[in-house]
């Protein structure tokens, strides 16, 4: 693999544009555009699905046109197996887990953020017992804690998210105590108290605001990604929105007998979205995290 | 071997065992309470299916032996539990401790061969990423790692059994009546490889390795090796393949029991992930309690384990 | 110690090693065309400041430099084997510059092909023939390893012995020859269990169970303690003496290099300053580099305090390898320039002017005319 290294000036100054964009390599930039992209097409389909802007009628269904492929008549992404609409339910699909998705990352930066700061400004104890919480709520497979959930109290998929949002909570605690004790072990802290900041300033606008607000947006993209992916897998499973309400995994569980028959479509365009779109958090995350981390090195 | 320090190294462990320990007593009292703080009567199988409340229940309580206590019934659940007694499933009727060890072997086979799956490809396309990362090779097999995780794993078992059946004729799909003979190897093949490329932790565990095998490359120990003219694997290994892969198993335990709910739906796979799916289907505690102490035990034993190639590999854990 | 009577073991001959900074987009030019030379049994130091190039320069010899680009254009040539040979063999198949008034402005370099070929090229050299050892002992040992496995590799590696229980034996031998304590218990130890002091001196015996032709020692003192420092020292002198082995010793530390080196080459922004035999080099009274008198004028020692009190500093910053000015590389902060030579000095690089039978020196002042 050939590589080119040119340079085009003669003498190179000193600070001149630093962009870390555009130094960035070319794939991460791609990843952070997709991604973007995804995140857009999600947004913009969310509040189509909220004020129902739908193409369609999400409950008709057209017999003459069952399992279309799309671009057939105004079917743009073609039909399902009962001839309703593909693109209408992929739209609706969202309402599923956008909202809830955000409950989710709200609550495990919150909770996550709080107990990393706890456990690094505080340390001893504090850091002890947030480790322990933390280690306890690793040891519970995520699906089979929502078992265990699903089984006791019927939840909604808000009360899933929130339990899912807790479970994710201690990586991003862990992430967030490594950072604390960084700024610790460089005196950051000391010093914005010897300043006379208060601790809400210093936790709030120094530690978060501007030593972590990457990693945190970072882990917001995966925890978006494992939203998308644990919803639709409930709803796979049969415990999730429940028929004719469309969600991307119950989508792809009723097609699923058409697909034995030979029938792609009714499964694999809603499987194809669910990959499209945790594929665009992922790559938004993953190149994000390649141009901070690069930046920081630099 | 004799250099090998025996003592403390069976000192750092037996810690970690009574970490261990403590941790499966908060997980065992986070699964109870969570049942516990559940809608309707936990015992109501016990009790004929009546709902008692106040005074009569005390009564029928006391008549069945069940603390009255929540404290009370968890130490009592516990106790059972540590004697191998995981009570009796509300669905089947059948002590738990049975469906889970009939189950449970199938499970265990998923389970392994889905890991053996997962590293098979996961170490050669790091190694090649961190060794060659522009080539070819590298590049495509990367993004097809991300595009394979980001793929819902139901889909692509049924985009599989499609596949082997109709076009290759080759894995006749078995009905589930088939759950007490041998397992045909050819039938068990496909979830296990499904499960194995499917967990979603895949292009987490390839990039992790491959930053793992990259920084060790770098190392200046490693640079000694290749100034003496030594093998380079011979002396990164520990710190580029043990380490990590250890670590890996440790860490995507979770994932690889949660994907195996999943691949057992897929394909009527008679595990215990079909059985905890049944039981919050039916609503029965007892079992998917079982399966969810189990499941952690079995996460803190990858843990464990990890701890364990730790403190072999590297002459310092001992001292710490 | 004349080059007639000594041959050459490795010859080095316009050696460019660039690294890419992504940040600049441009090259940092680490090794901007090296000549040098050792002879056979003699020690050369080779003395700069950090960011000379002076262990890139060897690392570079030796096919250790793994960041790309790399080596872009150079032959170093060995003549230990049976024939010489060209260590960077082959490295133009993989390698297209393109200049600009003579700069290289644009490298395109095939590195992992490279790669395998300097690996192959090298492959019975490293260790066997030409042996090398780092700073930072601790880290550049194998910290999961017993010390005495390693040094048994070695002898395993490169000398005929292989049985287990002899090669324990001949590393035991070097472990004494580097007068470490307890031998036999330090056989055992891991890296960490070492002191600074001692892990350098295992790796010296590592290097040297090898049964090396030459030895390159890459800044062997930095980063000890400066008791323990003076020892290792000691140690290699005794070594060199008893062994009578060819040495190149690199340090940005003038004692070190004066106690040592038979020759010296001074080095200065990728680019050798000044070589010749080691009394002429050290001798500020006689002609010599401006840097190197300047850098003779500022270590700390008791004749080089003014008057005053001042020890002197060299003025000016280390050159900036990416931004080389044309002409001469120290002119920024050359204290020797005139108005005869002002106007070379500032647009044209000096070449090396041979003052006197291998006393070689980069500066207009000593130029012929």
């Amino acid at each position: 693999m050939k590589f080119t290294y040119r340079q085009d000036v003669d003498t190179v100054s000193e600070y001149s544009s630093f962009s870390a964009w555009k130094s960035a390599r070319r794939g991460d930039r791609l990843s952070v555009i997709y991604g973007l992209v995804v995140v857009c097409v999600v947004l913009v389909s969310y509040v189509l699905g909220a004020l129902k802007w739908l193409p369609h009628d999400p409950e008709a269904m057209d017999l003459d046109a069952m399992m279309a492929a799309p671009f057939t008549g105004s079917y743009l992404l073609g039909t399902d197996f009962m001839g309703r609409d593909m693109l209408t339910r992929l739209i609706l699909g969202i309402q599923a887990y956008f909202l809830p998705g955000l409950l989710a990352v709200i609550i495990s930066l919150g909770l996550g953020s709080l107990l990393g700061v706890l456990a690094g400004y505080r340390g001893g104890r504090a850091e002890g017992g947030v480790a322990y919480f933390s280690n306890l709520i690793d040891s519970l497979p995520r699906m089979v804690l929502m078992l265990l959930v699903i089984a006791a109290f019927r939840p909604d998929i808000y009360t899933i998210m929130l339990v899912f949002g807790i479970t994710t909570a201690p990586t991003i605690a862990m992430l967030v105590k490594s950072k604390v004790l960084m700024l610790k072990e460089r005196n950051f802290i000391e010093s914005a108290v010897a300043l006379g900041l208060s601790p809400a300033v210093i936790i709030f606008k120094h530690i978060l605001w501007y030593n972590c607000r990457a990693l945190l947006l970072i882990q917001a993209t995966i925890g978006m990604a494992e939203a998308v992916l644990l919803e639709t897998s409930l709803s796979y499973l049969g415990f999730g929105v429940q028929e004719p309400t469309p969600s991307w995994g119950n989508m792809v569980q009723a097609g699923a007998n058409y697909l034995m028959q030979g029938n792609f479509w009714p499964s694999t365009a809603p499987a194809f979205a669910i990959m499209l779109t945790v594929l665009g958090f992922h790559l938004l995350g993953d190149g994000l995290n390649n141009i901070f981390e690069w930046k920081q090195s630099r | 071997m004799k250099r090998f320090p025996w003592k403390a190294s069976a000192k750092v462990l037996s810690r970690e065992l009574a970490a261990t320990a403590a941790l499966l007593l908060g997980v065992s009292l986070v699964v109870f309470v969570i049942l516990y703080l559940a809608p309707g009567d936990p015992f109501a199988a016990l009790l004929g299916g009546r709902t008692l409340s106040g005074a009569e229940r005390d009564a029928a309580y006391e008549a069945l032996g069940i603390p009255k206590t929540w404290y009370g019934q968890y130490l009592a659940w516990v106790g059972n539990v540590l004697q191998g007694d995981f009570g009796i499933s509300t669905r089947s009727g059948q002590p738990v401790a049975h469906e889970l060890i009939s189950s449970g072997g199938k499970t265990l086979f998923l389970t392994v061969g889905s890991l053996l799956v997962t590293l098979g490809v996961a170490i050669p396309i790091a190694a090649i990423a961190a060794v060659r990362p522009a080539s070819r090779i590298a590049r495509s097999s990367t993004l097809l790692v991300y595009l394979v995780s980001a793929l819902p794993t139901f889909w692509l078992g049924y985009m599989l059994i499609y596949f082997f059946t109709k076009q290759l004729g080759l894995f006749p799909i078995l009905s589930a009546t088939d759950e007490n003979q041998q397992l045909s190897w050819l039938y068990a093949l496909l979830p296990v490889v499904l499960l194995g490329l499917g967990n979603g932790a895949l292009s987490e565990i390839v990039r992790y390795l491959r930053e793992e095998i990259s920084r060790v490359m770098s190392e200046e120990y490693v640079r000694t090796a290749r100034a003496k003219g030594a093998s380079i694997w011979r002396h990164a290994y520990k710190e580029a393949l043990l380490l990590p892969v250890s670590q890996i198993i440790a860490a995507k335990m979770p994932f690889v029991l949660g994907g195996a709910i999943i691949v057992e739906q897929v394909f009527n796979w008679p595990g215990l992930g079909r059985v905890a799916w049944q039981a919050a289907q039916d609503r029965d505690y007892p079992v998917i309690m079982a399966i969810t102490l189990l499941a952690a035990i079995v996460v803190r034993l990858g843990s464990f384990f990890h701890r364990t190639v730790y403190v072999a590999v590297n002459p310092r854990a001992s001292h710490l | 110690m004349s080059e007639m009577t000594n041959p050459p073991l490795l010859r080095i001959e316009d050696l460019r090693t660039y690294f890419y900074s992504r940040v600049k987009r441009a090259f940092v030019r680490s090794v901007d065309g090296v000549d040098l030379e050792v002879l056979r049994g003699e020690t050369l130091g080779i003395v700069g400041e950090s960011g000379s190039g002076k262990s890139v320069t060897m690392l570079s010899a030796m096919g250790l430099v793994t960041t790309t680009p790399g080596v872009i254009t150079g032959k170093v040539t060995f003549y230990g084997g049976e024939t010489p040979q060209n260590l960077l063999e082959g490295l133009d198949a993989h390698v297209n510059v393109e200049r600009r008034d003579g700069r290289i402005m644009q490298a395109s370099k095939d590195n992992q092909a490279w790669q395998k070929q300097a690996d192959q090229n090298l492959r019975d050299i490293r260790g066997g023939k030409i042996s090398m050892i780092f700073q930072n002992p601790r880290a550049a040992l194998n910290p999961f390893e017993t010390v005495g496995k390693q040094i048994a590799e070695s002898v395993r590696l490169h000398t005929g012995i292989k049985g287990a229980a002899e090669a324990k034996e001949k590393a035991l031998y070097w472990l004494e020859q580097v007068r470490i304590d307890s031998p036999g218990m330090r056989y055992n130890n891991h890296p960490y269990g070492l002191s600074g002091g001692m892990s350098q001196r295992a790796m010296i015996a590592m290097a040297l169970a090898a049964e090396p032709q030459m030895l390159i020692a890459d800044e062997p003192t930095t980063g000890l303690d400066a008791t323990i420092q003076a020892r290792i020292v000691d140690l290699l002198d005794d070594l060199k003496a008893r062994l009578g082995m060819t040495m190149v010793l690199i340090s940005h530390d003038i004692g070190v290099i004066s106690r040592l080196s038979d020759r010296i080459a001074v080095m200065y922004g990728g680019r050798v300053m000044e070589t010749g035999p080691a009394d002429d080099v050290l001798d500020e009274h006689a002609d010599g580099h401006p840097y190197t008198r300047a850098l003779l004028s500022s270590t700390p020692r008791p004749e080089n305090v003014t008057a005053s009190g001042h020890l002197p500093a060299i003025e000016g910053e280390v050159l900036d390898t990416i931004n080389v000015p044309p002409g001469c590389r120290f002119k920024a902060r050359c204290q020797r320039m005139n108005d005869a030579v002002r106007a070379r000095c500032d647009s044209r690089e000096p070449d090396m002017f041979e003052i006197a039978p291998g006393r070689r020196i980069r500066c207009w002042l000593y130029s012929p005319q």
